[in-house]
């Protein structure tokens, strides 16, 4: 416990952590690092996994298999860990018949370190009436209530499920600074979900990306960026390159080829034309979609739910 | 946490309160009237020494009122029903558990406080029904004496509050384990009108040996008093077996035994007066016997009958425990 205290320790680590229902695997094998002080960005399709690892790391759930540990601590097992963490379900689960005034009068009973006066201010200036039942509001006003009763726990890890799938592109981008700020002020490491990158990629700088399931890629976003490369070149034999680097994603058509590379060296084979990949790219390769890049922009524009 | 608990449910809290005050106000009213009713009937008939009769003659308030008191019976299901099943089933429909249980409490508060509270209000609202029932019954219960009868054992006395707690319990239980409401609704229905008709009709009986008196006809023997308990009577035959005796028989019938089960020498007899059927079954050998629990034993049985119940309801809640402390919410 104390070990994992000092700074260099990671707020989330796992190792082969799975989660298996009756008939359905929701996760497998899933080995994570999320650093201090990141926010991390955590992408899947629907259905892969996404729910079920952050309820694993809030400890609502208990893992079938594998290790995880979250400030150090085992989720669900500590109370200590409980005032740590905060957690918005996706389904942004309030009192419907409660104000946003009484959940803060509840946090305060049932919270050690809570700071029901910043919640009060930032619900005041985004114009949300404390005093109405919840269940009244709009679903993009709950979800800023929710949003910010969980912040108002002070905690120093955030776990947000699909965070602003609920809200307008102006409340978004608001909430994200606010998210940001309260990051940059230290001490504070947040985990969001979503399945569209594009929601989340001016914040985030941390990604996690699930599949069937699976951890696809786990990482700081520059390094991953830096290591993976897009290669276009004429249609030929890539043995070569898939023998020197590791080859993610291939898109093939008549005259070209389109590589998606993770880079164990410098690229110095002269038929391909090496460029930068972008986060969008990246998650899609990895996602096993075909869209080449152009379409994939189109493809993340798309209405969430 | 007793906080939340109120806050969430002080509307249910308020609408109980209200009913409850309602009802208060309504027995206390016929039941004062009931009450001098009773005692001016009990002093005209002291006068003309016609006391023995007064059951017969007498009849206090009105079949409507009585019903109403009667039907007090499911007011324990009741309880089970809007307190119990929805108390943690609404919190897994809406996932308003996931909000409660990643606040800087344990499951185990947070289950204590709550079920706490239900089983607490229960025993209170249960109680205080069953308190107003039994003072409003006490005239009748002097008058006719049916207080141990099935119907009136069951809405008197301190068995309404072991009903309460159990039923509440009871919801809570299924709640917490199929995590719906509406199937919880139907579950808590089904399982406790199934206990508490088995219970009442096949197991209370038993709680304690009924006494068996036999008597010959024409002898003075021991007549059981008081609010007794019937549990069976009938004939006992020269050879030692009982007559037939059917649960329900409504044609004439002699200690119960219906007249078509009487030998025939003495069927004859039976619409004479001067008790010549009794005297003919006496002089045949036959004896009558009485099994009944007597009225001394009234408060043994509450006693019982409630500690079932608060021990059902406490594996309930140990049942209810175990899941929402392993489950995921």
């Amino acid at each position: 416990m104390t070990d994992f205290q000092s700074a260099a320790l990671p707020a989330i680590a796992t190792r082969g952590l799975a989660k298996h229902y009756r008939k359905r695997t929701a996760l497998t094998d899933c080995t994570i690092t999320v650093p201090e002080g990141r926010i991390s960005a955590l992408i899947g399709p629907n259905g892969a996994g996404k729910t079920t690892l952050l309820r694993l790391l809030a400890g609502l759930a208990t893992p079938t298999a594998g290790e995880v540990a979250v400030l150090g601590a085992t989720p669900g097992r500590d109370l200590a860990l409980l005032a740590e963490i905060g957690f918005v379900a996706q389904e942004i689960p309030l009192y419907r018949r409660m104000s946003a005034e009484d959940h803060i009068r509840m946090g305060a009973r049932l919270n050690p370190r809570w700071d029901g006066a910043s919640v009060r201010q930032r619900l005041e200036s985004l114009s949300i009436p404390l005093g109405q039942a919840v269940g009244t509001l709009s679903g993009g006003q709950q979800a800023q209530v929710a949003l910010m009763l969980s912040l108002g726990k002070r905690p120093r890890l955030l776990l947000l499920d699909e965070p602003v799938a609920a809200l307008d592109p102006l409340a978004r981008r608001q909430f994200l600074a606010t998210l940001a700020e309260a990051v940059a002020a230290g001490g504070l490491t947040a985990v969001l979900s979503s399945h569209l990158i594009a929601d989340l990629e001016r914040t985030c700088d941390h990604l996690i990306l699930l599949a069937a399931s699976r951890v696809q890629l786990c990482g700081d976003i520059d390094t991953l960026l830096a290591e993976h490369q897009v290669l276009v070149g004429p249609r030929k034999d890539t043995t070569a390159i898939e023998r020197d680097h590791t080859l993610v994603h291939a898109v093939r058509t008549a005259r070209q080829v389109t590589l998606l590379i993770r880079r164990k060296g410098p690229v110095i084979d002269p038929a391909f034309e090496a460029a930068d990949v972008s986060l969008e790219e990246l998650v899609l390769g990895y996602m096993g979609q075909d869209a080449p890049p152009a379409f994939a922009h189109l493809t993340s524009v798309g209405e969430d739910q | 946490m007793t906080w939340l608990v109120w806050r969430q449910h002080r509307n249910q809290a308020y609408f109980a309160a209200a009913a409850l005050v309602a009802f208060a106000v309504l027995v206390l009213i016929t039941g004062l009237q009931m009450a001098s009713q009773y005692h001016s009937a009990l002093t005209a008939c002291t006068v003309s020494h016609s006391c023995g009769n007064l059951a017969n003659t007498l009849t206090l308030g009105t079949p409507l009122l009585s019903l109403l008191v009667t039907l007090t019976v499911v007011v324990p299901c009741l309880l089970g029903l809007f307190w119990g099943a929805p108390l943690v089933a609404r919190e897994f429909e809406t996932g308003t558990s996931q909000f409660a249980w990643m606040q800087s409490i344990s499951r185990g508060r947070w289950l204590t406080a709550k079920v706490g509270w239900a089983l607490l209000a229960a025993a209170a609202w249960g109680g205080a029904v069953s308190a107003l029932v039994t003072w409003w019954s006490s005239p009748a219960n002097a008058l006719n004496q049916q207080n141990f009868q099935p119907g009136q054992f069951d809405i008197q006395g301190i068995v309404p509050v072991g009903y309460a707690v159990f039923a509440v319990a009871l919801g809570i239980a299924a709640g917490t384990i199929l995590r719906r409401t509406l199937p919880a609704l139907a579950v808590t229905l089904g399982v406790f009108v199934f206990l508490r008709l088995v219970i009442g009709q096949d197991l209370r009986s038993h709680y304690l040996t009924a006494v068996t008196v036999i008597y010959r006809f024409g002898h003075a023997w021991r007549h059981p008093t008081g609010s007794y308990w019937l549990i069976a009577q009938g004939l006992i035959g020269p050879g030692g077996h009982a007559l037939n005796t059917p649960a329900s028989f409504s044609g004439a019938a002699v200690n119960g035994v219906p007249i078509a089960e009487i030998p025939a020498t003495c069927r004859a007899l039976a619409f004479q007066p001067n008790l010549k059927l009794t005297s003919c079954l006496a002089s045949r050998g036959y004896h009558g016997f009485i099994s009944y629990q007597p009225a001394s034993r009234y408060w043994a049985f509450q006693g019982i009958e409630t500690g079932i119940f608060v021990l059902l309801a406490a594996a309930l809640i140990a049942v209810t425990a175990i899941v929402v402390l392993r489950r995921d919410a």
